[in-house]
């Protein structure tokens, strides 16, 4: 019987170390496409609702704002609830932003060069906060190399914006952890090849099944001492939202 | 009319009220402001006097589609040395499926990003991209929503110097990325204080959107006049944003404004209009200019100048903004003033009209809440 028991056991390991080796064979030949898919599986989402603070540091003053975001596969909307924004909202409507300020309770549309702007004096641009789009429809992904990054061993992924893609950083170069397939850092570039932005994952946390990056922090590489934090303090995925949240008459 | 309009205001606001439930989350915020004005007259002598101001707004939930406001100023009026406020919002909001109704006192805004707005619902509303009190009026708005981005709403105003309704009518729409207003205003009668201004119509258009890496906008408007041709007046302009390689940015609006002067004083609001009595049917070209450039994440200079093609006479208002802390921020504006006698923007006026200021310092510290 313990004969049995022990050859049961030989079988289970020599089987769970056939599984471990095939899993690392066929994790280490994915392609950058499948890498980057995996990504984008993982933290691409069809719609979310999120309450989130922004904490913009610089030479050792912070300021905090707090925000609501929806958001779905085209259309943002993100409502400031701090003292002294309270009640701003932005709309993004694919390519277009519109803002809605609470005193005169007007809605203006900004001008297409702000959205590559720092949001509401921040690292992030509205681009950052609002982009849904998924990375591989906007650039093309290649391996780089490998690297650990705060002891989670990563693919170095390089991404090229498409041709004719209109994108916020030209280049991309992304750390995902290869077991959660989650970018643990990244580093965006212009097209001069100059550093623009790094940003970096504090802590992650699973929630209903997927990774994400719950507190980060992105620096812009051309100022010094710098940078704003980003923390999620509540998400829903795929809630309910009402049919005409993303629309002129709804930021009223 | 009016005294039953703000009668059943005040009723529906005060049902409302004791209609949410106890448990219901009701906030107030706010901001309070303190500042020092130096005002320095034609002989380089400078008066300094403090004002101090607070906006205070409750913040009530949405109740069945429904939404009450209020939001009140108070402030310290120089001119009568005494305390005075001025009552923002006092409204409700109810949001049918296809009308949201709001009645009461309310923000009327027709804005479309310029910094002076020939067409808006009441011109003076805005004036060199700052609010005025001028905005709030007693009124019922109907807003019906098309699309997305398309809607037609339908104001009738109740100015407190006039028995009659003023009205005005909004189209907005999306076409080709740029947004675009369509408006008509009809302002009643008005007395103030023993002058009669005369019932007036005007029509206006706007336009913004993008050109590759510029922000334009444009607006045009006509000014119906009862025994005469009407008058014309155009707003062009655009905006751009510039990166330093150390990452800062700077900020540029540029607008040119044609107007016929006699429509110029309510557009420009009475802290500019004091050399705009002679010559009233004399076409004026304003240019009007912004750039703002933020030195880190927390402070911004920025300058301003207003300046009359005709006469060469020029406003600069130069600002520095710093935000100390979460809620404090530092906020010092400049207003110099620089012209030859009785041109549109100089200090120096004609013996015996009005004296106007050489130019004014504001430093003050605004907390929000």
């Amino acid at each position: 019987m313990m004969r049995k028991i022990k050859g049961f056991l030989l079988i289970g390991i020599i089987i769970s170390i056939l599984i471990t080796n095939f899993v690392a064979i066929t994790a280490t030949e994915l392609t950058a496409e499948e890498i980057i898919n995996k990504r984008d599986d993982n933290e691409y989402i069809t719609s979310i609702k999120a309450e989130a603070e922004m904490i913009i540091v610089s030479g050792g003053r912070n300021i905090t704002k707090t925000m609501f975001i929806l958001s779905d596969k085209r259309n943002a909307l993100v409502e400031f609830t701090n003292p002294g924004d309270r009640g701003t909202k932005f709309l993004k409507r694919e390519d277009d932003l519109w803002m809605f300020f609470p005193d005169a309770e007007e809605i203006i549309k900004i001008s297409g060069h702000m959205l590559n702007q720092g949001m509401m004096g921040s690292d992030f641009s509205y681009q950052d906060i609002m982009e849904s789009d998924k990375l591989t429809d906007l650039y093309d992904f290649k391996i780089i190399g490998e690297e650990e990054i705060s002891d989670r061993l990563c693919y170095i992924l390089e991404g090229i914006a498409r041709e004719g893609v209109k994108v916020s950083y030209y280049r991309r170069v992304s750390w995902i952890d290869k077991e959660r397939f989650i970018s643990l850092k990244e580093e965006l570039y212009a097209q001069s090849g100059k550093l623009l932005k790094e940003t970096k994952v504090n802590e992650i946390q699973e929630i209903e099944g997927r990774w994400i990056p719950i507190d980060s922090i992105m620096e812009n590489k051309l100022r010094k001492d710098t940078y704003t934090g980003f923390k999620i303090v509540q998400i829903d995925f795929n809630p309910e939202i009402p049919e005409g949240t993303f629309t002129l008459q709804n930021l009223r | 009319m009016k005294k039953y309009f703000n009668i059943v205001t005040l009723f529906l606001i005060f049902f409302l009220l004791g209609s949410i439930p106890i448990s219901a989350k009701v906030d107030i915020g706010g901001e309070l402001a303190a500042s020092l004005i130096n005002i320095i007259d034609n002989q380089g002598n400078l008066s300094v006097y403090p004002q101090e101001s607070l906006d205070l707004e409750l913040f009530l939930p949405t109740l069945n589609n429904t939404q009450a406001k209020f939001e009140i100023y108070l402030f310290n009026n120089p001119m009568s040395e005494g305390f005075d406020y001025l009552i923002k919002k006092l409204y409700l909001k109810h949001k049918f499926d296809k009308l949201h109704l709001t009645l009461g006192r309310q923000p009327i805004s027709w804005s479309f990003g310029s910094m002076l707005n020939p067409v808006d619902f009441t011109l003076g509303a805005i004036v060199m991209d700052e609010e005025t009190g001028a905005k709030y009026q007693d009124a019922i708005e109907a807003y019906v929503p098309l699309n997305w981005n398309s809607s037609v709403s339908l104001v009738a105003g109740f100015p407190e110097a006039s028995q009659d309704i003023k009205w005005g009518l909004r189209g907005r729409t999306m076409i080709e990325g740029y947004d675009l207003t369509l408006n008509y205003v009809r302002e009643p009668e008005i007395d103030f204080m023993g002058t009669i201004i005369p019932a007036s119509q005007r029509i206006g258009f706007t336009t913004k959107g993008d050109l590759g890496p510029l922000g334009v906008y444009g607006a045009l408007g006509y000014y119906f006049k009862d025994n005469d041709d009407g008058d014309l007046a155009y707003l062009i302009g655009g905006d751009y944003s510039y990166f330093f390689e150390a990452g800062n940015k700077i900020y540029f609006q540029l607008e040119y404004l044609s107007i016929k002067k006699d429509n110029l004083s309510s557009i420009l609001g009475s802290f500019f209009s004091g050399n705009v009595t002679n010559n009233l049917n004399e076409n004026i070209g304003l240019i009007l200019g912004m750039a703002n450039y933020e030195i880190d994440e927390f402070s911004q200079i920025n300058l301003m100048a207003i300046s009359s093609l005709n006469d060469g006479s020029i406003i600069v208002i130069p600002g520095y903004r710093n935000q100390l802390s979460n809620n404090l921020s530092f906020n010092l504006s400049t207003g110099i003033y620089f012209g030859k006698e009785d041109t549109l923007f100089g200090s120096n006026v004609s013996e015996g009209a009005q004296q106007r200021p050489k130019g004014m310092i504001s430093i003050g510290l605004t907390y929000s809440f």
